[in-house]
């Protein structure tokens, strides 16, 4: 299979000026938001701590918790599925809406669905479903993946959005006001809501100790899938559960102010119990899970899904989550999508600066700056690298191993700097010239400089 | 069959313990009320304070009761003008207008007020209106997001939600736009 290049990808949108700006300023200002936020409440450090502790508790005893949300949500009248992967999950969704005679399907946002293409294998097998966010309708309509987590439509300027809704749903083309599109979203849902027979949606926890569900929305999207029709279905992959009530109040305060720098999503809505007349069905999937908990990178599992190291992420920033072109995208996937397909995605932990903002934001301490380390390692290891990733790692540890070498590489650069010809250095031999101009050469070398400052200390004393 | 095999590839991969940690009680400052207030603000949502259940409800008569919509309320001391028995298919939601229904507790950290399945009546009804109607004592407005989860049980719920503020987006170049899917405007009377 082909490996995904983000860099090529990437490039595209980066040159597209006007996509690129906005892109950076919308999810820089979550960002900042976020910063404000996270330093109004006391104890947000502390928070995070517990919440990575929790996770990782839970995670050490994964299948008691699973079996205890299994015990309580049965009790209160919920049917559990058990799917072992995306073709399980999908076959199991569709058996319960052909048992209900379900052919129009309204959905939530749901991470999971999306990474088990279950859209498309439903429509083939003749289900309407209907996108209920907007962003994610209008990647729907658009028939693009979502571009980020909780954003699945930012890389899209507002003058996109009302060609492809004039395009799609008759709108006025000339009009991009966000609240005109809105409206026509709206409008458009209104008559999906008044004949759907199944609602859809993810989950965002599921509490072990009550056997409740909880999904967060701005829209009230979800909830709306579920209070209407007689079939409720939600997906949860198996990393989703947590312990106790008490363990939710602490989640429910990090992931907005993660996510978009807001307290609390408009929708914080528990689902326990079928209403009269309905049947409410929950998939626990796994989809390789288990197998990445066996993995040295598994604290990967403790992710929320808030979006936090997208948005502060300087390359997801400019490049866009399209450019990953996988179900998980920005530092979270580049550490995620190696798990699912090794070859396919061997090249996105390079898409990394080193920067580590994505580990200072994350609300659960994913080690997301280690992990890229680990995959590139392993990446080389298994030469699934490219060419020059195996060159630099095998150069470099000529050159760090060694005192001697790295003094005498230090003297070559210097020296190849002040005499190599500009039309060498720029050449296709060197892509770090692409983007950067060469610095002036200095008088001498780092370590010529620190000997020399050393020296004159001792003289000094 | 699946589960046995999720759970024994589970049970074979577990990391090594780690201990549950206590979740201490987060305090929050200033008074609940207030910060209650200023926070469903923020969500656009709007606030009426009352001097008991009864002036509000007048008020309600005075500005919600003479609209030529459809008015679901599930308060027992206030009459809309379409019944539970006419939601009992919640597609039917879709006639209603103004909703007005009780909030059980608020949190003043976030603006929220918790509603169930029973406080809303017809949860659909809650959704799908146009303005939303809550009513909430003062008295029950706890200060965060900790101590509603400590007072709120689960047993006997189908549905619980913290509402906050109407329905809203931002998923077009992050422009928040209230009135997305469920209601346009929430309104919170306090007595």
């Amino acid at each position: 299979m082909k490996q995904v290049n983000q860099v090529k990808l990437g490039a595209r949108f980066i040159a597209d000026t006007p996509h690129r700006v906005s892109h950076d300023r919308c999810l820089w200002a979550a960002r900042m938001r976020r910063d404000k936020v996270a330093s109004e409440i006391p104890g947000w450090e502390e928070m995070r701590a517990l919440a990575s502790q929790i996770k990782r508790h839970t995670l050490s005893n994964l299948d008691e918790y699973l079996r205890q949300f299994e015990q309580r949500a049965t009790a209160n009248g919920v049917h559990i599925h058990w799917a072992r992967d995306a073709e399980a999950h999908n076959a199991t969704v569709l058996r319960l809406l052909k048992e209900h005679g379900a052919t129009v399907v309204t959905k939530g946002k749901s991470m999971l669905m999306d990474e088990c293409d279950m859209r498309p294998y439903l429509e083939k097998n003749g289900i309407e479903v209907y996108e209920a966010d907007l962003g994610e309708r209008i990647q729907q309509l658009d028939n693009q993946r979502p571009s980020h987590i909780v954003m699945p439509a930012i890389h899209k300027l507002r003058s996109d959005v009302a060609a492809l809704f004039a395009k799609k749903l008759g709108s006025d083309p000339a009009n991009d006001d966000p609240r005109y599109l809105n409206s026509v979203m709206r409008r458009d849902m209104r008559r999906n809501y008044v004949r759907v027979q199944a609602g859809m949606s993810g989950v965002n926890f599921a509490v072990a100790e009550t056997g409740a569900i909880v999904v967060c929305t701005n829209e009230g999207n979800a909830d709306i899938s579920a209070a209407l029709p007689p079939l409720y279905i939600a997906s949860m992959g198996i990393e989703k559960v947590i312990p106790r009530q008490c363990d939710l109040a602490l989640f429910i305060r990090l992931l907005s102010r993660s996510a978009l720098g807001l307290s609390i999503t408009q929708y914080t809505s528990h689902y326990l119990r079928p209403r009269p007349g309905q049947e409410m069905h929950v998939i626990i999937v796994d989809n390789g899970r288990s197998r990445r908990l066996a993995g040295e990178y598994w604290e990967v599992l403790k992710c929320i899904r808030c979006g936090a190291c997208m948005n502060t992420c300087p390359v997801f920033r400019r490049t866009s989550g399209l450019s990953y072109d996988a179900p998980y995208m920005g530092p979270i996937g580049i550490v995620l999508e190696p798990s699912y397909n090794l070859n396919r995605y061997a090249r996105l932990p390079y898409s990394c600066t080193h920067c580590g903002s994505c580990g200072n934001v994350c609300p659960v301490k994913v080690p997301i700056p280690e992990l890229v380390f680990y995959w590139r390692d392993l990446i080389v290891r298994k030469h699934k690298d490219e060419l020059t990733h195996r060159l630099e790692e095998g150069m470099l540890k000529y050159v760090l191993l060694d005192a001697r070498n790295l003094s005498l590489a230090e003297k070559l650069g210097l020296w190849g700097l002040r005499t190599l010809p500009e039309s060498l250095l720029d050449s296709p031999l060197n892509p770090w010239a692409r983007a950067h101009a060469n610095p002036e050469p200095p008088q001498e070398t780092f370590r010529q400089y620190y000997n020399r400052i050393h020296r004159s200390d001792h003289t000094d004393s | 069959m699946s589960r046995h095999g999720i759970l024994s590839a589970i049970f074979a991969a577990r990391p090594p313990k780690v201990e549950l940690p206590r979740v201490p009680d987060f305090a929050v400052s200033g008074d609940p009320l207030e910060n209650f207030m200023s926070a469903l603000a923020s969500y656009d949502g709007r606030a009426l304070r009352f001097a008991s259940r009864e002036e509000a409800i007048s008020w309600l008569t005075e500005n919600v009761s003479n609209k030529e919509v459809k008015v679901f309320s599930a308060l027992r001391d206030f009459k809309g003008n379409i019944d539970r028995s006419d939601l009992r298919d919640p597609h039917a939601a879709h006639e209603v207008a103004i909703c007005v229904a009780r909030g059980v507790l608020g949190v003043g950290e976030t603006g929220s007020v918790w509603v169930t399945d029973e406080s809303l009546g017809v949860p659909a009804a809650a959704l799908l209106c146009t303005d939303l109607y809550l009513l909430l004592r003062s008295a029950d407005i706890l200060p965060g997001i900790h101590q509603a989860y400590r007072a709120i049980s689960m047993r006997r719920l189908t549905y619980g939600s913290f509402f906050t503020g109407p329905s809203a987006t931002a998923d077009i170049e992050a422009v928040r736009v209230t009135g997305a899917q469920g209601p346009v405007s929430l309104t919170v009377l306090l007595y």
